[in-house]
């Protein structure tokens, strides 16, 4: 069990599918359950991003998530159909202003940004790709999968 | 997600267990902003009690902020206590830490809002 894929329409009821979806994998691969909080969120924030940004009217976009165990960490690749957008060109809120002149929202790029280890955009054909990944300390399982100091992904 | 109520004086401690994701969101916007209105009348003070949260993403914050602006201008103490590892971590990143106030656990936050408090 290396990888695991799922494809779902892009519409915010479809959070808690891909939520279990992400749990199930992170126990199968018997990967520390403290861990799996920022991936949950990463997940959560880019997909709620194409469910607000992706569809144009009368479509729905399909989104596919896979994650792969890969050498040390986990790879999240989230791709969808809808319009071309990239989320790391926006701008970073600032996260010194005060509590007047913080903004509302603006937040979930930024966290899966600073959560995340790398996360890359890319545009494939009609598809937005963004993948994401993190190294993962102390497995549980003690995988053979997860060594440290190999690189890879 | 589970919200529960505890009255302590006139400090209200709202207790949320569980996921406060996007699909949660809403609904404990409508819990706190029932904590801050008060039973009759509104409390001195407001402390969400984290110990059973166990998830918060971007949808979250956004809660806690508009709920502190909210009582800072009704004039009620706003803080937070006992995050998990977790949810301290996605407050200090996103520099929430420093815009609202938040303790260690509830003892402490009861003795910096509570009664002795104006």
């Amino acid at each position: 069990m290396n990888e695991r894929r799922t494809c779902v329409p892009a519409d915010a009821a479809q959070l808690p599918v891909l939520t279990q979806f992400l749990q199930e994998f992170w126990s199968a691969a018997s990967l520390p359950p403290a861990q799996a909080m920022n991936f949950e969120l990463a997940l959560e924030e880019v997909f709620m991003n194409v469910v607000s940004h992706g569809s144009s009217p009368g479509t729905v976009p399909r989104v596919e998530v896979s994650l792969l165990l890969a050498d040390g960490g986990v790879m999240m690749s989230i791709e969808d159909d809808g319009a071309a957008f990239n989320p790391l060109t926006l701008p970073e809120p600032d996260i010194q202003a005060k509590i007047d002149e913080r903004r509302v929202g603006g937040l979930g790029v930024f966290l899966v940004r600073k959560l995340m280890d790398a996360v890359s955009y890319q545009r494939n054909g009609s598809r937005n790709q963004l993948r994401m990944s993190k190294h993962i300390e102390e497995p549980l399982g003690g995988s053979a999968h997860m060594s440290p100091g190999s690189s890879g992904m | 997600m589970n919200v529960t109520f505890e009255t302590l004086a006139r400090t209200t401690l709202v207790i949320p267990q569980g996921r406060l994701d996007f699909g949660a969101a809403d609904g404990f916007q409508k819990r706190i902003e029932e904590g801050l209105a008060g039973a009759g009348s509104a409390p001195a003070a407001l402390i969400v009690d984290c110990s059973a949260l166990d998830y918060v993403s971007s949808a979250g914050l956004r809660v806690f902020l508009t709920s502190a602006r909210a009582a800072q201008r009704a004039g009620i103490a706003f803080a937070l206590c006992a995050l998990q590892p977790a949810v301290r971590e996605v407050f200090d990143v996103s520099g929430f830490s420093r815009i609202i106030t938040v303790y260690a656990d509830r003892a402490t936050a009861l003795a910096h809002t509570g009664p002795t408090r104006e």
